[in-house]
């Protein structure tokens, strides 16, 4: 696989990981999904999915340069895709009910 | 800091510590450091990086206790005094090295 | 800490905001020396033949007059006409760069200390040998590059000091931020531009803070590094003899001599020596291009040729040195893996360095070095948002000082900067007689611009005093948007690069420049559009002071 592909399936991995992130913080999940229920199942496999996502993230990185690299591009792809699920979470909230699909539209 | 009234002078006594009273600290830590690793067989210029890496977190460390800390005076001691004495260390130690080798 | 973190944050803050702005860009700094000099936009070269096109030029070259300048106070006595013995020669390519430097120091004979040497540089284009006219200045790579490590300041290093103090300051500042904002990962995505000014700043500022953490903690860190020895002289000063001792004992192990022989000598052909490093780079399994070369002891019997391999795939600088006798061509030294240590601190200085070719990690370096940026921007205007209702209900000026330094130091400096970039378009090549030169005046024009940006900011933000919005910054952000719209078309017109013409063939460095400004450009009307809602809103009633370091 090309290596511009492999760069942007670890970046899109981190924006996944650190949407999942936000959606396990209560605040969050109601910007996004409104009255629909959080329960402590759900957030713990938001917390495990977005660490998992994290880590496919360092792998795809890792594939694609030499380590030192590796770790920098995944350090600061991760400030990115922090940043890009708080402006989205600011703006186009709803946008990110993407990401639990399978919990069925939000409640409002 | 918040039983402490922050008048100018007070300002620029913890100002002063935290600048002049950190920088000779680290200087000593980082000559002191030099001395010691070249001495026990490091290469000349690894020992100068790794000083300057570690001299200089003490640095950022020595900056915040002075503003930190109850007991300015001590403080300042400590930095100064301590800075020189390690300097005094590294300069015997450069004695020995330079008397002992080539 | 919170003391601390505001009033050390305020001062320094706006030191480094140039530092961190133009440390943003100075990661395509050769990139912008390609739009600041049309002359030199073509494709990166590999290095020329040292025997055929390099020998010449550098018999040739002698110091400029700045450098004349420079050394004279070092000397007894006036300084030679011309500088008759090289001590070393050097000639440096990267990825990023179609033009190859040239450098080369020579011995001052009357000089104090016997150690002082006189540089002179040149600019080549590798594809035929032509140098540079010397007075094109590489706005990226020789001003704003410089302008971010030491604000071009460089009577007695002053200039590096105010940026080394300021960077420990901003590790203090990540320091005493963190112990602030206790919240840190429960409010890592929260930002909510609809509540108070106060309220918004103060989240983007925590927001552009925490994310980029490591990039910013490590950025400070490793400048910090890097001009070691400037704030710390020590085996300069203190352990002269022990640095001293090492470099005798150094020379003796590796087999490069430290001194001339005083014995005229030919050079052999360094060609040879470039392709047998190259060979044997290749036969350890890391090919690469050559990244630097340099003689030290030029046309001496003790000379030698060093070739270093170009650090474009990792993030350690140029390294795996090999050493050649310069008489003769024969191997003297292959450099050994580096210590433990060594590659420590090549990670450090080469992540800041960014010898690399990664085109997505520069952007996103880019990206880091602009959050730092809104950080202390954002961290500057919570300052006088807390402060300007209460110190216009006082009749006591502080907020208002410190507005018209945010404007001076956020929208001013973009204006001086995009001010720059223009004048560079509409100066002619060559100045005429009495005037400074080209690129002198393309500085002057920069601070100028700057100084009248300041001017207009501290008349526009009289308003603050009165507990208000300043009117400066809106109207900063329309003299932005139009400057940023200008030098892409006073591009176009001077040198025919336009966007259709340099994103078809692919030249990304005019290319990326051209939409970098187009959308600072948009971005500056939006700001203007938002500022003006703003100000037509009627001011609150009571207003709640907000405590930096509560959530």
């Amino acid at each position: 696989m090309p290596d511009a592909l492999l760069l942007l399936l670890a970046l899109l991995s981190c924006v996944a990981g650190m949407g999942w992130f936000a959606l396990s913080m209560d605040v969050h999940w109601s910007q996004v999904q409104g009255k629909a229920p959080h329960s402590p199942a759900l957030v713990k496999a938001l917390r495990l999915g977005g660490a998992g996502a994290l880590l496919l993230s360092l792998v795809l990185c890792l594939t694609v340069d030499s380590p030192s690299i590796a770790v920098l591009v995944w350090f600061m792809a991760l400030a990115g895709a922090t940043l890009a699920i708080a402006f989205t979470l600011t703006w186009r909230a709803s946008i990110l009910g993407m990401l639990v699909f399978w919990t069925g539209p939000g409640a409002r | 800091m918040t039983s402490i009234t922050l008048t100018p002078r007070h300002i620029a006594s913890r100002t002063a510590v935290a600048i002049l009273g950190g920088y000779a600290f680290t200087w000593g830590v980082i000559a002191l450091g030099i001395a010691l690793m070249y001495s026990a067989g490091m290469e000349f210029h690894d020992a100068e990086h790794l000083s300057y890496i570690i001299g200089l977190l003490v640095f950022l460390t020595a900056f915040l206790v002075a503003f930190a800390t109850q007991a300015l005076r001590k403080v300042a001691l400590v930095l100064v005094g301590g800075g020189a004495l390690m300097s005094a260390l590294a300069w015997w130690v450069q004695g020995l090295i330079i008397a002992s080798g080539v | 800490m919170a003391w601390l973190h505001t009033w050390f944050g305020l001062a320094l803050g706006l030191v480094l905001m140039v530092v961190f702005f133009f440390g943003s860009l100075s990661v395509f700094d050769r990139e912008i020396d390609r739009w600041a000099i049309p002359d030199t936009r073509f494709e990166p070269q590999p290095m020329p033949s040292f025997d055929k096109m390099l020998t010449p030029i550098f018999k040739e070259m002698q110091p400029d007059a700045a450098a004349r300048a420079m050394t004279a106070p070092l000397a007894d006595g006036p300084l030679p006409a011309t500088f008759d013995t090289p001590r070393s020669w050097g000639a440096y390519t990267t990825h990023r760069d179609p033009v190859l430097a040239l450098f080369a120091s020579y011995e001052v004979p009357n000089a104090k200390d016997h150690e002082t040497a006189i540089w002179a540089l040149r600019t080549v284009d590798p594809r035929t040998g032509e140098l540079l006219p010397v007075d094109r200045l590489k706005i990226g790579s020789e001003f704003f590059y410089p302008l971010h490590y030491s604000l071009t300041l460089d009577w007695k290093n002053v200039g590096y000091w105010i940026v080394g103090f300021s960077a420990l300051m901003m590790l203090m500042a990540l320091v005493t931020g963190v112990i602030m904002h206790r919240k840190i990962f429960r409010e890592l995505f929260t930002f909510r531009p609809n509540k108070s000014t106060q309220r918004s700043m103060l989240d983007l500022h925590n927001l552009t803070g925490v994310v980029a953490l490591p990039f910013h903690f490590f950025f400070a860190f490793t400048g910090l590094v890097i001009f070691a020895y400037i704030y710390f002289p020590i085996t300069h000063t203190q352990l002269t003899p022990l640095h001293d001792r090492h470099e005798v004992l150094e020379s003796k192990e590796t087999g490069l001599p430290h001194d001339r022989a005083g014995v005229a000598a030919p050079i052999a052909s360094v060609d040879a020596m470039v392709a047998e490093a190259q060979r044997r780079w290749a036969a350890k399994g890391m090919a690469g291009d050559v990244g630097f070369l340099n003689l030290t002891h030029v046309g001496d019997a003790n000379g030698y040729v060093s070739v270093y391999r170009a650090g474009t795939d990792r993030v350690q600088l140029a390294g795996e040195g090999i050493h050649f006798k310069a008489a003769t061509g024969e191997l003297l030294r292959e450099d050994p893996p580096p210590t433990v240590v060594a590659r420590i601190n090549e990670f450090l200085t080469g992540l800041h360095l960014q010898h690399f070719k990664h085109w997505l990690l520069r952007w996103l370096y880019v990206l880091g070095g602009l959050s730092g940026a809104a950080c202390i921007a954002t961290g500057l205007f919570f300052f006088v948002e807390k402060r300007k209702r209460q110190h216009a209900r006082q009749g006591v000026s502080g907020a208002r000082v410190v507005d018209a330094l945010a404007v001076t130091v956020v929208t001013g400096m973009l204006v001086a900067t995009l001010s720059m970039l223009i004048a560079n378009r509409l100066l002619p090549d060559a100045m005429p007689a009495g005037w400074p030169l080209r690129g002198a005046m393309e500085k002057y024009l920069f601070w100028a611009s700057w100084a009248v940006a300041g001017v207009h900011a501290w008349w526009r933000t009289a308003a603050v005093a009165e507990g208000r919005l300043a009117p400066a910054w809106r109207e900063q952000c329309l003299a932005i948007a139009v400057l940023a719209m200008t030098a892409p078309v006073l591009n176009w017109i001077t040198t025919g690069d336009h966007l259709l013409h340099t994103i078809g063939s692919g030249y990304w460095p005019v290319a990326g420049a051209d939409l970098f400004m187009l959308a600072g450009a948009a971005l500056a009307v939006l700001a203007a559009r938002k500022l003006q809602q703003r100000a037509a809103r009627p001011l609150a009633v009571k207003n709640v002071t907000l405590e930096a370091g509560h959530a």
